[in-house]
């Protein structure tokens, strides 16, 4: 079984993260760079495949020239290789345009199975796996909380508000996981050591066969008009209880709609 | 000039997450001893397959001690840096798990594979190095401190095939849960040579023995995380495979094996000098960043930028330090111990002077624990006066010089 994880480098959750007034998209270099947390469930759920039922991971990032720091901890995580898609026309893509991209590069990567977190916590639009198996025709397994593989066939424990369902489909599949799915591991120190000699591949958009007017910020069928920084918090209504504190609150409730 | 890798920067990067996410949520119970240190260690040494390394580093030191045509493969250097690290990354946030490690890994085991025979590795060293089982290593007594062997009075006796030892011992890391212990005797073998110059010889001891007792940890200002206990002895019979260096009155001097472990231990100090050292600048230039008086920044106030430019000079000198000694090891030399002593002088104090400087520029927060620097004040201290009191590191460095 062999599997593509989709995995992106986000901005620290824990950091301010901005956007640039140039050209109102993310800037990423002011801030440190990350494994996108889901996605290291991925990895981890990759790597368990694997050791139970053979074959390879494979790493692809679509990213500017620093994302390969975080292939890098993928690949100390024990996957095999890395697909590393970069160009500066992908620059500004929308998730639109990003699961183009992708899908021309899982095109160039022998596999059965891509796994990919439910979302990024930089957009955290959670479409790209929808749109990767409407782009490619591979099934679409979404909100995995639990992977079984059986031959070619995979079948999950889907998170649902009240419980989960049970989803199964034919490879090839794509399959996002939620947290719930397991602990990922630490990268080992004989990981980190063997990761600098994994093969990593740079894919240019011509290399991908990704068409340049589909990609980047005039190939997004979205755009940022205008932003403005979230405004800073208002004071509470402080509400005195003079008997009739229970009505009161009960008549906030009611103002707002919560009740 | 040496500088981290990038490999050893990831290294880095991976303990540190370790460290935020399994062992900070934990630092309080750690440090009332509400939560023991071990399982956490163990769980690190998983985690990083740090095990697995060790239990192959045991495995290749006794095929070569069984065949000693097998040259030693690999490059030592990495691993050091690995260890290196590893100390400076705890000692930010619980020193007393960095120093409950280095002495079960590095003393307690790495006596045995320095000295002890393939039997003796593998019947204790294995589990010492990957951590599966605790070790104590037993030098000081209560009235032998810096003075360990002129001053020691525990003993051991000849008799049948054996030895009998009689002490105590103190201030002994893992000592009131060790399940291994090293520990250091003078030879009572009724000559009437002085006292003081009586051989000194190396037992490995398992905890249980009839007649070896092992106390409650011990209070203690800082480094709570780490067990400190003593150790009893009373009419302990040691078969003769316990010895350590070679059987008979003709056994190697344990002095000469507590001597090699002092170097070791000193630039280790080193790079814990170094974790205390980081942490307390980082914590000092955000407070300094975000802590306002008179309407400004404190960090705007030239007494406080002279605390963290004196912060930032120890921090590169001790760097360097760390750096010199990876260096060396890389070349295949080892630092000698007048050197190690002063690095060891020097770092612990500058680690306590900056612990302490932090503390004051915190004002009245840095004394209360919540912000931490407090507590690295405290495990600082001890930097001074373990592995040799920092007076003791002077006489060595200058006798260094003057010999």
């Amino acid at each position: 079984m062999n599997i593509v994880v989709c995995v992106k480098q986000v901005p620290d959750t824990y950091e301010e993260k901005k956007l640039s007034d140039a050209d109102k998209t993310l800037d990423r270099e002011s801030v440190e760079g990350v494994m996108n947390e889901l996605d290291e469930y991925a990895v981890e759920e990759a790597l368990r495949l694997k050791e139970a039922h053979g074959g390879e991971v494979t790493i692809l990032t679509m990213g500017p020239e620093k994302a390969v720091e975080t292939i890098r901890k993928a690949l100390s995580m024990g996957a095999d290789s890395a697909v590393h898609v970069v160009d500066p026309a992908l620059h500004g893509s929308d998730a639109l345009a990003t699961s183009y991209a992708l899908a021309k590069a899982l095109g160039t990567i022998e596999h059965d199975l891509v796994i990919l977190g439910v979302e990024s916590t930089d957009a955290r639009m959670s479409v790209i796996p929808a749109m990767l198996a409407e782009r490619t025709g591979a099934a679409q397994l979404s909100f995995a909380r639990k992977v079984e593989v059986d031959g070619s066939t995979v079948k999950i424990e889907r998170q649902t508000d009240t419980g989960y369902d049970v989803v199964e489909a034919q490879t090839p599949a794509i399959v996002s996981v939620v947290e719930k799915i397991n602990e990922p591991r630490y990268p080992s120190f004989k990981g980190i050591m063997a990761a600098k000699k994994k093969p990593l591949t740079t894919l240019t958009l011509a290399d991908a066969g990704i068409e340049a007017s589909n990609v980047g910020l005039s190939g997004s069928g979205t755009s940022v008009a205008e932003f403005a920084a979230r405004p800073p918090k208002q004071a509470g209504t402080i509400v005195k209880d003079e008997g009739d504190g229970g009505v009161k609150l009960a008549e906030f409730l009611a103002s707002q709609k919560i009740i | 000039m040496y500088a981290w890798s990038d490999t050893e920067l990831a290294i880095r990067d991976a303990i540190r997450d370790f460290v935020n996410a399994e062992i900070r949520p934990h630092v309080d119970a750690l440090e009332s001893g509400e939560m023991p240190p071990y399982p956490l260690i163990r769980k690190m040494f998983s985690a990083f397959g740090i095990d697995a390394m060790m239990a192959a580093s045991v495995d290749k030191q006794i095929a070569r001690d069984r065949d000693p045509k097998k040259e030693a493969q690999g490059e030592r250097g990495s691993d050091d840096a690995m260890h290196l690290l590893l100390s400076i990354e705890l000692c930010k946030v619980s020193m007393g798990l960095a120093t409950a490690m280095g002495v079960s890994v590095g003393l307690a085991g790495g006596t045995i594979m320095s000295r002890g025979d393939v039997e003796q590795k593998e019947r204790w060293a294995r589990d010492l190095m990957t951590f599966t089982k605790v070790g104590a290593w037993a030098i000081t007594e209560p009235n032998s401190g810096s003075d360990a062997f002129g001053g020691m009075t525990t003993t051991v006796r000849p008799e049948g095939d054996g030895y009998v030892l009689n002490g105590e011992k103190t201030f002994i890391t893992n000592g009131p849960f060790a399940d291994t212990a090293v520990v250091y005797a003078k030879l009572d073998d009724g000559s009437s040579d002085d006292k003081r110059r009586r051989p000194v010889l190396t037992f490995v001891l398992d905890a249980g023995m009839d007649g070896f007792t092992q106390s409650a940890p011990l209070a203690k200002m800082g480094i709570h995380s780490s067990p400190t206990g003593q150790l009893f002895f009373s009419d302990v019979y040691l078969e003769r495979d316990r010895l350590l260096g070679g059987g008979g009155e003709g056994a190697s001097d344990g002095r000469e094996s507590a001597r090699s472990n002092f170097t070791t231990e000193r630039v280790g100090i080193a790079a814990m000098s170094l974790g205390v050292i980081e942490e307390c600048l980082s914590l000092c230039i955000d407070y300094a960043k975000n802590r306002e008086l008179w309407g400004q920044r404190i960090g705007d106030f030239q007494l406080i930028q002279l605390k963290i430019a004196n912060m930032e000079v120890a921090r590169q000198n001790v760097q360097n330090m760390v750096f010199r000694t990876i260096e060396l090891r890389r070349a295949g030399k080892t630092p000698t111990l007048a050197e190690a002593s002063a690095m060891k002088y020097y770092a612990s104090q500058a680690a306590t002077e900056v612990a302490m400087e932090a503390v004051q520029l915190f004002g009245g927060n840095g004394y209360m624990s919540e912000y931490r620097v407090e507590q690295l004040a405290r495990d600082a201290k001890s930097l001074m006066i373990y592995a040799g009191s920092n007076e003791v590191q002077i006489t060595h460095v200058a006798r260094g010089l003057l010999s």
